[in-house]
């Protein structure tokens, strides 16, 4: 009686067991590296309808982030100035520049009827989660922590990953990143070394009485 | 060693029940009840489509969606659009609170809106407002809704054709013009001093005109009487606070919206058995159906709305007998008499009780009940002098309307030209006997502004969309007559106007668009001159109180003036006022059957017939949803010929709600459900037909059924949604009509519940005992049935660590909770909880967070109800955290039992763990999907009207498809109390900075403050006193669950002489008995063993 597989297919399960590893192991990495905040939304920097620079307005200028930003401290959202804000500055400052057409345009002579100005949105939680900005930088989180740094970016863009795991490094050990009070919104400032951060967080920590929420109601409701 | 835990054996018959099936103990129900959804739940009958082909179909489509590739891996663009210009106050991401008011036939719902971004999204009581002290019910609750009806009057229609507004406003110039006679205007009541002022001026410029109101469950008899008794003009306000004992005669006085709020604080502060210094009241209750009232009375008399009149004159003879009062004597002489069989022991027991109690006592009666009815119980109370010190009387100083018979006769006699209608519906709820919808086409010309289109404005030429209570500036008095201010919330949404502004038009001024008609109301009311309005100032000045417009401010910020109440009057008591309205009794009819018209818990009189919220709250005492039923008691169902134990093959409620078809294909000897047997109810050659419903507790030979309902050709989804009962209904007697056929049709009618499959098999949920047995045995609640002998806790499992120094929780005082509803819509309101329609519901398949279960108890034909507000028990030791296996559901450290929609893959493993059946699971997209095709899967339309939208609130996830939800004791209110405390204590240690007062929205929607929430354990607060309270116990202790909501026992309080005493407050068994009926050892005989129902 012949043989029904070839001598070939001795061989076969071995093969078939490393590709299937091999393969195995590249989706895996493939995923964890390309399926994951750190790679899809890292980096997000949409054109947006006006160049706005938070280089020349924070950097040169020397503008607070709360000059703008002006709920920050009261209020869940940090939010978007609004026209009047732009153009507290700007009816007199490159009052006519091109760049800021749009903005002129929702202004539209004072009356504030224009189009108002479609702002590309990059930092964006889920629907199920509530982030509050008061709650964090008025207990020693620094706008850094999250946005990175906002006084160089020519264009902003998304410099970490807001995942849940990324939330909760912080959430389970703030003594990494809180600061003085007085430099939340120094852009600049730096601990002298990790070991400075470590005593200066776990200081405030003591003394603030820090105890993030790490259950999923602190943030899912 | 494996411990038993044996159920307590199930009584023969049980003494707490739900409905009359489960007495009964059919084999019929005991197949519904077994089964958490009903057989055929998960077939969708139309296409005979099972859950298994629809796998099948599933797998095709995702095999091949994943073909098509990997499009939409990136996340769509959004974007942030600031304000151009920053609007005044506002915050984003931060509420904003106004003060305004809803107006309400008899007087105003004082309010809160909250808003969001300009748009109100919640409204909760007025707690600074004096005439209600922050109660509210569950029609303000939900009125929110009605101001994004997408359904909504949006266009201004001349005859059926849209046009311009233009066009309408050269119309209204022409007759500003002219100004000519034959005007009448027909308006809704309402205590607004800016629309009475219009009114004077309108009848000043407009010669002869005809200013009318009606209001279908108006108290325009009570105001007859009042008139005829007392003088013109004059509100009677009873002092509950003062009373001793009440006795309420066909007077849901405590449930119905207009005075429910206002009686509600002097009321409940004598219902508690624990108050020192003042004993707790006694409720006798004399009614034809179960009302929230009946329900917590610790008397209760059955008795047909038509023999009410007989009951109170049998009363008064008793109580003439005892206080030898000549006026009384004088009245019961010329007071018509019936011959007709009630229960003298009890009136005269009663009467005794009053008589005792002169001076402190309450004597009430509906506002619909005849006027010599009224004017009977007057004499009553004066006889024992409770006029003027528990019934106070207010001027209100009201100028009287014509009625909408004296409007009915004048187009009859073609006096009018032109009618305009500011709001009512009267083409559908005018008494039948005037034929409005006819009389309407006798005039020539009919402008009607509403918020719906609907009956009248398809008979009307001009058909103007209304503005909502939210969306315009007014005035209104309260019930006590403190003058509240209405604001705008925001700009009317479809370009509504409101009655001030068409009042406006017609006396050809221009449209105020501001405030400026109710500011000069309010000038002229405070004897204050105001200058133009200004930007009013953040903080109100103590030195600069004189200024008007600090006080116009301060009036809009707390929503009302300060100290204008109505004057308290003591006008004199006129017996032969009372006496001259005896002529108008008609006669009983002692054998003949009544139809008692009744205000519908859901719909009101139909103008919240478009509110889904409301349609989808179950009626307190049926639990019936979307539909109104014909009550009768079980008596006379017999002698009729109604069946009750009627259980037919299950019917399908297709697509649109009520299209009933009689399908049988499914029949088979499982496939039960419970239907109603249809009844034809005729009167003087009309007939209405409804569901039949067997009510316990109903008063024989007397048929109830609630207004409002069956709606023709308002919009798809209303359609056919309950019965019209108006075509009985006459003006001469609106709350009852006597001599009515009642037979059954052989037709039969599905009905959606949402009772009978939750049967919790008569353990002891809610605990009963009377004030004597409570001063015996303080303790008795916590001891009742196996409470009293559990074993120590064995338990394998380890509590959760609780370390937050705040731990939540909650106690439901059962003593004052009515099951009104009002929680019931608040917490959908907060918690954007979707709406599910008929069919769902008929599926068990309703959201709801929190229900309200009702139970019987004793005697079928008179029995005893009680109320339980059931939400998510947020148990330690929780059940369903142990079945999850995602972690979907967990525990946080401040005791609240979690739940993360994200992580929820939709197992159900926890709804079948949890003993309360609180958890809600989301089957469709209801918020995505039309209701009507929630079968068609994807090929449904998806996305949510625009204006439903701007209704959710944003602090609360919208949950989609697939995912379990429950009650989070407003997590979204706790985190945000928590967060404002950290703010606020900034860098420094927050342990010192407490957390602020909040409550959580059921809380704030109870009337009867019977809802109590907070930190258990922060010593002296409200809620951990309520906890350690002597009548607190859990539900279901010996499943060592440890619930976080305690409930209060309720404790009544019978007067020993009255008959049937005994069975007062014995819902849970006799105590002298056993422990109980429920009382059981382990071991015993007949286990049922735990789990068995599950």
């Amino acid at each position: 009686m012949a043989n029904f597989f070839p001598k070939w297919s001795n061989q076969l399960p071995w093969k078939l067991a490393v590709m299937g590893a091999v393969v195995g192991a590249i989706l895996v990495l493939g995923i964890t590296y390309y399926f994951t905040p750190k790679y899809t939304r890292v980096g997000y920097q949409p054109t947006q309808p006006v160049p706005f620079s938070h280089v020349i307005h924070v950097q040169q200028l020397g503008m607070d982030c709360r000059y703008c930003h002006t709920f920050v401290e009261v209020a869940s959202h940090s939010n978007i100035p609004s026209t009047q804000s732009c153009m507290g500055c700007h009816t007199q400052i490159k009052a006519t520049s091109p760049k800021l057409e749009a903005v002129r345009a929702a202004w539209n002579g004072g009356a504030g009827d224009g189009p108002p100005v479609n702002w590309v949105r990059i930092h964006r939680v889920p629907d199920y989660t509530y982030f509050n900005h008061a709650v964090h930088v008025n207990r020693g989180v620094s706008c850094f922590s999250c946005h990175g740094a906002v006084n160089g970016m020519q264009v902003v863009y998304q410099h970490e990953p807001q995942s849940m795991a990324w939330c909760l490094d912080c959430h389970r050990a703030p003594e990494n990143f809180l600061r003085p009070p007085g430099e939340i919104y120094n852009m600049d400032w730096k601990p002298e070394s990790a070991q400075a951060q470590l005593d200066l967080g776990r200081k405030f920590k003591e003394e603030w009485n820090v105890n993030p929420p790490v259950t999923c109601g602190g943030c899912h409701r | 060693m494996k411990r038993d835990l044996n159920h307590p054996p199930l009584p023969d018959k049980p003494t707490l029940w739900r409905s009359l099936s489960e007495l009964e103990k059919s084999p019929g129900f005991e197949q519904v009840l077994l089964r958490e959804f009903p057989r055929g739940a998960d077939v969708y009958q139309d296409s005979g489509l099972s859950k298994r082909d629809f796998m099948k179909l599933m797998g095709a489509s995702i095999a091949l969606a994943g073909v098509g590739g990997m499009a939409g891996c990136r996340r769509p663009e959004a974007y942030l659009v600031p304000f151009t210009k920053g609007a005044e106050w506002t915050i984003p991401g931060k509420f904003l609170y106004y003060a305004t008011s809803m107006p309400l036939r008899e007087g105003a719902m004082p309010l809160v809106a909250t808003t969001v971004d300009g748009r109100p999204t919640k409204l909760e009581g007025n707690p600074l407002h004096p005439a209600s002290t922050g109660a509210t019910d569950a029609f303000s609750q939900a009125s929110v809704l009605d101001l994004y009806d997408p359904q909504r009057s949006k266009q201004i229609l001349e005859n059926g054709q849209p046009t311009t507004p233009e066009a309408f406003a050269a119309f209204v110039a022409d007759l500003a013009a002219k100004k000519p006679g034959g005007i009448a205007i027909l308006a809704e009541r309402k205590n607004s001093p800016t629309r009475e002022r219009m009114r004077g001026l309108l009848e000043a410029s407009y010669p002869g005109l005809l200013w009318s109101e009606f209001e279908p469950l108006g108290a325009s008899q009570q105001r007859k009487a009042i008139a005829a008794c007392f003088a013109e003009g004059v509100r009677l306000v009873p002092k509950f606070e003062r009373a001793d004992v009440v006795l309420a005669l066909d007077s849901d006085f405590l449930s119905t919206s207009d005075y429910g709020t206002a009686y509600a604080a002097g009321f409940y502060t004598r219902r508690n058995p624990d108050q020192k210094g003042a004993p707790m009241n006694r409720l006798y209750v004399v009614e034809n159906h179960y009302t929230p009232t009946g329900g917590i009375a610790d008397h209760r008399l059955r008795a047909k709305a038509d023999v009410i009149g007989e009951v109170a004159r049998r009363l008064a003879v008793r109580v003439a007998a005892k206080s030898s009062s000549a006026s009384l004597a004088a009245v019961l002489g010329a007071c018509p008499t019936a011959d007709v069989a009630l229960d003298d022991a009890w009136i005269d027991a009663c009467a005794d009780d009053l008589a005792k109690n002169a001076g402190r006592s309450i004597i009430t009666v509906g506002v619909q009940q005849p006027p010599w009815v009224q004017a009977l119980v007057f004499s009553i109370n004066e006889a024992l002098g409770n006029h003027g010190t528990t019934i106070l009387a207010a001027e209100t100083g009201a100028r009287p309307a014509a009625s909408i018979v004296d409007l009915a006769k004048a187009i009859g006699a073609g006096q009018v030209q032109t009618l305009i209608i500011l709001g009512g519906n009267p083409a559908y709820n005018a008494p039948a006997d005037l034929d409005f919808a006819s009389l309407l086409g006798k005039v020539p010309v009919v402008v009607r502004l509403g918020l719906f289109e609907d009956e009248t404005s398809r008979l009307s030429r001009w058909s103007l969309p209304a503005a909502h209570y939210l969306e315009t500036w007014g005035d209104v008095r309260a019930f006590d007559g403190t003058y509240s201010s209405i604001q705008p919330m925001v700009l009317p949404l479809w370009g509504g106007m409101s009655e001030l502004d068409l009042c406006s038009m017609l006396l050809g001024q221009p449209v105020s668009e501001g405030p400026q008609l109710v500011q000069q109301t309010f000038a002229a009311l405070t004897g204050a001159t105001l200058n133009p309005p200004v930007v009013p100032p953040l903080e109100v000045p103590p030195f600069a109180q004189e200024n008007a417009n600090v006080q116009w401010n301060t009036f809009l910020r707390d929503g009302f003036l300060a100290d204008s109440a109505f004057p308290l009057v003591r006008p004199a008591f006129n017996p032969s006022g009372a006496a001259s309205l005896f002529a108008s009794a008609t006669p009983v009819k002692a054998d003949a059957i009544e139809l008692v018209f009744l205000q519908s818990s859901s719909v009101d009189d139909g103008r919240y017939a478009c509110n889904s919220w409301l349609l989808e709250t179950p009626d307190f005492e049926t639990k019936v949803t979307w539909d109104n039923v014909a009550l009768v008691s079980p008596a006379t169902a017999k002698a009729l010929g109604i069946r009750f134990n009627n259980y037919s093959p299950i019917y399908e409620v297709p697509l649109a709600f009520n299209k009933l078809t009689s399908d049988e294909n499914l029949h088979t000897d499982t496939d039960f459900d419970i239907v109603a047997d249809i009844v034809e109810i005729s009167a003087g050659g009309k007939s209405i037909r409804a569901a039949a419903l067997v009510a316990p507790g109903h008063a024989d030979g007397s048929v109830s059924i609630a207004l409002g309902y069956g709606r023709k050709g308002v919009s798809a989804l209303l359609d056919g949604v309950g019965f019209d009962a108006y075509p009985l209904r006459e003006s001469t007697s609106p709350r009852f009509r006597s001599g009515v056929e009642v037979k059954p049709t052989g037709e039969t009618y599905a009905l959606a519940r949402t009772q009978e499959a939750k049967s919790m098999h008569g353990r002891d949920l809610v605990r009963e005992g009377t004030l004597a047995r409570y001063a015996e045995d303080p303790k008795f609640p916590q001891t009742m049935g196996m409470d009293g002998h559990i074993p120590p806790n064995l338990s394998l499992y380890t509590n959760p660590t609780l370390t937050s120094k705040e731990q939540w929780g909650m106690a439901i005082d059962l003593n004052t909770c009515t099951g009104c509803n009002a929680c019931v819509v608040a917490c959908q309101a907060e918690n954007n909880v979707p709406v599910v329609g008929k069919d769902q519901v008929r599926k068990n398949r309703e959201m709801a967070w929190i229900r309200i279960d009702r139970y019987f108890a004793g005697d079928p034909e008179d029995p005893e109800m009680l109320a339980q507000a059931i939400m998510c028990q947020h148990c330690e030791n929780a059940p369903c955290e142990t079945v999850c296996p995602v972690n979907a559901t967990v525990h946080s450290e401040d005791g609240l039992n979690l739940m993360a929609y994200n992580r929820c893959i939709g197992t159900r493993y926890c709804a079948n763990n949890c003993p309360w059946k609180v958890r809600r699971f989301n089957f469709f997209d209801y918020n995505q999907r039309p209701l009507e095709e929630l079968y068609w899967g994807p090929l449904a339309k998806k996305g949510m009207a625009d204006s439903l939208k701007m209704s959710k609130n944003p602090n609360v996830t919208v949950r989609m498809r697939g995912v379990m939800e429950k009650c989070t004791f407003c997590i979204q209110r706790i985190e945000e109390a928590k967060i404002s405390r950290l703010v606020e204590a900034g860098p420094r240690n927050s342990e010192e900075f407490p957390i602020k007062e909040f409550k959580v929205a059921c809380q704030q929607a109870c009337p009867s403050n019977s809802i109590v929430f907070g930190d258990i354990k922060k010593e002296g607060s409200r809620v951990s006193r309520l906890q350690k309270s002597d009548r607190g116990y859990t539900m279901f202790k010996y499943v060592n669950a440890s619930p976080r909501v305690t409930y209060l026992a309720r404790i009544k309080n019978p007067n020993p002489a009255m008959p049937r005493a005994d069975r007062v407050g014995m819902a849970n068994g006799d105590p002298h008995g056993s422990h109980g009926s429920s009382h059981s050892t382990p071991g015993s005989a007949e286990p049922h063993k735990e789990g068995a129902h599950h």
